[in-house]
């Protein structure tokens, strides 16, 4: 599905040159669920810009569908990332002048063909993430959580190969968090394929395969034998809420 | 259609922010209904030029006792103008259809029976109708026989007859002026009020050779109007008629005119005045608006980029191209400089309606401004929304989702 090769990114030019990335290869099939853990300045964000095809690598290959995306010109790689790739944000990244439904509308608007659907594609992808009754609030009306799954919601309305989520619950209490978690792994198990980016062991312990990042270089790539599942969580925390 | 719909992207940003949307669009409204108002002033003293000139008749030249800078006083007052420059006129010049001098006096008193008013007397060649265009509605006009033999007959005008004679007819009544008994032999059709307010029918005219023998004891003339045969000979005749007078009068040029030509393009320059100043004022303003418009709205626009870079980030991440998010800013800055356009044109329409009942500027309003004005609109709202758009549209992704 997305393969990196000898994934390279060094910042500055002449003497002042600062490596972030230094040799990254690793391929993620279709159906995987993937965080790439690090603490902050390991280059997971910058790691994560370069599979959003948001940045491009200084050296290596990254390959989608294996096709090589260092070889597309802007407006191909717009479209790519338009069509493949969902991105969901630690910051939600919502306008805030818009409704729910008209965000989630957003990457429509740059489809090359705007489905005749899309309201009804809008509120279907509402109701995924539970929110099929605030489809008409405004980002401001809604709490973190649930501007979250308004963001998740707009990831999944183009029909991503990828949902990328960088840090998707770092802004989020623990119960919102969870939330988030609770969706992905239901987006999961029906067969879509995510990459997360998170410093939280807690929250990576979620995917099937944990990527350790650090310094710039893979120290470890290991399945998670047992991952954990938000619902249940989810439940644990209702009744610890509730005896309380 | 996909940029339909990142136009409206460009839109929405507006209306979300109207205060924001409203200074953009300031600029472009003063300029462009300065620009409606200029073009409505400019329209209606076209017409008032036209008319003017149309009245002073378009092949026309006037050959004015008195010299200098201003307009000569309304009475005759500059004695070396004399038939005999008019006749020589006529002899030497060539291609001219009608010359035909005048003499005057403005308020005379003018008596028939108990009645008495002022009124304008002027003394003429039977030419002077055909000179005017003006002729009788009733009776005859004056006649070549009586400037021959100075005969005691007047015309006289619409108003001298209603005030003198009533619903009388006046056809061989009496007038007396300056105690010369004149018999009345005809009546000129009406001509109203000049724009000036002078009521043009308040005249009796009469032999040029009764008026200045009989009635006002002068022997030179006010004026000479001459008609050309070919208006492309104007310029021509009106320079070789300057160098005969300056002969004939003895003026050699540096030496100051006793005299002088007005002819219908003068004519119309004098009508032109004040609005002429004005509309370049007018112009200025406009000019000057639309160009600190555009300039505020480039800057509104380059700080709204800045503002939302997050945004710009967040569509590049969805899928927009450098070219969507250019489009989406030209968008917004044409969308404001059409509706500034709109506003602009309402208020300048509405100035021009207002106008001719504040002053006594001619006013025309007409479709052309509202063209012209989405011509500027257009101009303003691309020329001022590249930039902008431009920085938009080079934002890194990366660097604006930070």
């Amino acid at each position: 599905m997305i393969e990196l090769q000898g994934i390279e990114k060094t910042y500055g030019n002449g003497s002042v040159r600062t490596p972030v990335l230094k040799g990254i290869s690793f391929r993620v099939e279709a159906g995987e669920y993937v965080a790439i853990m690090g603490g902050s300045g390991t280059g997971k964000s910058t790691l994560m810009n370069i599979l959003g095809c948001l940045d491009k690598p200084t050296a290596g290959r990254v390959l989608l569908d294996g096709a090589d995306v260092a070889e597309l010109d802007d407006e191909a790689i717009s479209h790519l990332r338009n069509r493949k790739i969902g991105f969901v944000f630690q910051l939600f990244h919502l306008l805030d002048r818009a409704t729910a439904l008209k965000n989630v509308m957003l990457p429509l608007i740059y489809a090359e063909e705007y489905p005749d659907d899309a309201e009804g594609r809008a509120r279907k992808a509402l109701a995924v993430v539970g929110l099929e009754d605030r489809t008409l609030y405004r980002p401001g009306e809604l709490s973190g959580g649930q501007q979250q799954r308004v963001a998740i919601a707009r990831a999944l309305i183009v029909d991503p190969h990828i949902i990328l989520a960088d840090e998707p619950t770092g802004n989020l209490d623990r119960r919102s968090g969870l939330e988030v978690l609770a969706i992905f792994g239901r987006l999961h198990r029906e067969g879509r394929t995510i990459i997360m980016v998170t410093h939280d062991e807690g929250v990576a312990e979620h995917a099937d395969r944990i990527i350790i990042l650090e310094d710039g270089r893979i120290t470890d790539d290991r399945p998670v034998s047992e991952p954990r599942q938000a619902e249940g969580e989810l439940e644990e925390l209702r009744s610890e809420e509730h005896v309380r | 259609m996909r940029l339909y719909r990142i136009a409206g992207e460009g839109a929405r940003a507006l209306r979300a922010n109207k205060l924001r949307t409203f200074f953009m669009m300031a600029g472009t409204i003063v300029g462009v209904a300065a620009l409606t108002v200029i073009m409505a002033i400019g329209k209606g003293t076209e017409k008032k030029v036209m008319k003017r000139v149309q009245n002073f008749g378009p092949r026309a030249m006037m050959l004015i006792a008195g010299g200098g800078k201003d307009l000569p006083p309304p009475d005759m007052t500059v004695t070396t103008l004399t038939l005999e420059d008019a006749q020589a006129v006529r002899r030497e010049i060539d291609g001219i259809d009608i010359v035909s001098p005048m003499a005057w006096r403005f308020r005379m008193n003018v008596k028939h029976e108990a009645n008495q008013r002022q009124a304008v007397v002027w003394g003429v060649e039977p030419s002077w109708h055909e000179a005017w265009n003006w002729h009788t509605v009733a009776g005859a006009g004056i006649a070549g026989q009586d400037v021959a033999t100075m005969a005691r007959v007047c015309v006289i005008g619409q108003t001298v007859k209603e005030e003198l004679f009533g619903d009388a007819d006046p056809i061989g009544g009496h007038l007396y002026i300056n105690q010369v008994r004149l018999t009345v032999k005809g009546v000129l059709e009406g001509r109203g009020t000049s724009p000036m307010g002078s009521d043009f029918d308040n005249r009796v005219i009469i032999p040029i050779t009764t008026a200045m023998r009989r009635v006002m004891n002068v022997d030179y003339v006010g004026a000479i109007r001459i008609i050309t045969k070919d208006l492309s000979r104007m310029p021509d005749q009106a320079a070789a008629i300057r160098a005969l007078i300056h002969r004939r009068h003895h003026i050699t040029p540096p030496e100051e005119d006793d005299f002088r030509i007005i002819t219908a393009a003068i004519v119309a320059d004098l009508a032109r005045g004040t609005s002429k100043t004005l509309s370049i004022l007018l112009i200025a303003l406009a000019g000057l608006s639309l160009l600190v418009g555009g300039v505020v709205l480039m800057n509104i626009l380059l700080i709204s980029v800045t503002e939302r870079t997050t945004e710009i980030g967040l569509r590049r991440a969805l899928g927009a191209t450098r070219r969507d998010i250019f489009a989406q800013f030209l968008t917004e800055s044409l969308v404001v400089s059409f509706a500034g356009m709109l506003l602009g044109s309402l208020l300048g329409w509405g100035l021009s309606v207002l106008l001719p009942r504040a002053s006594k500027l001619p006013v025309i309003v007409s479709w052309e401004p509202f063209a012209l004005a989405l011509g500027f609109a257009l101009l303003v709202g691309t020329f001022f929304g590249v930039q902008p758009a431009r920085r938009a549209a080079r934002l890194h992704p990366v660097e604006a989702l930070r």
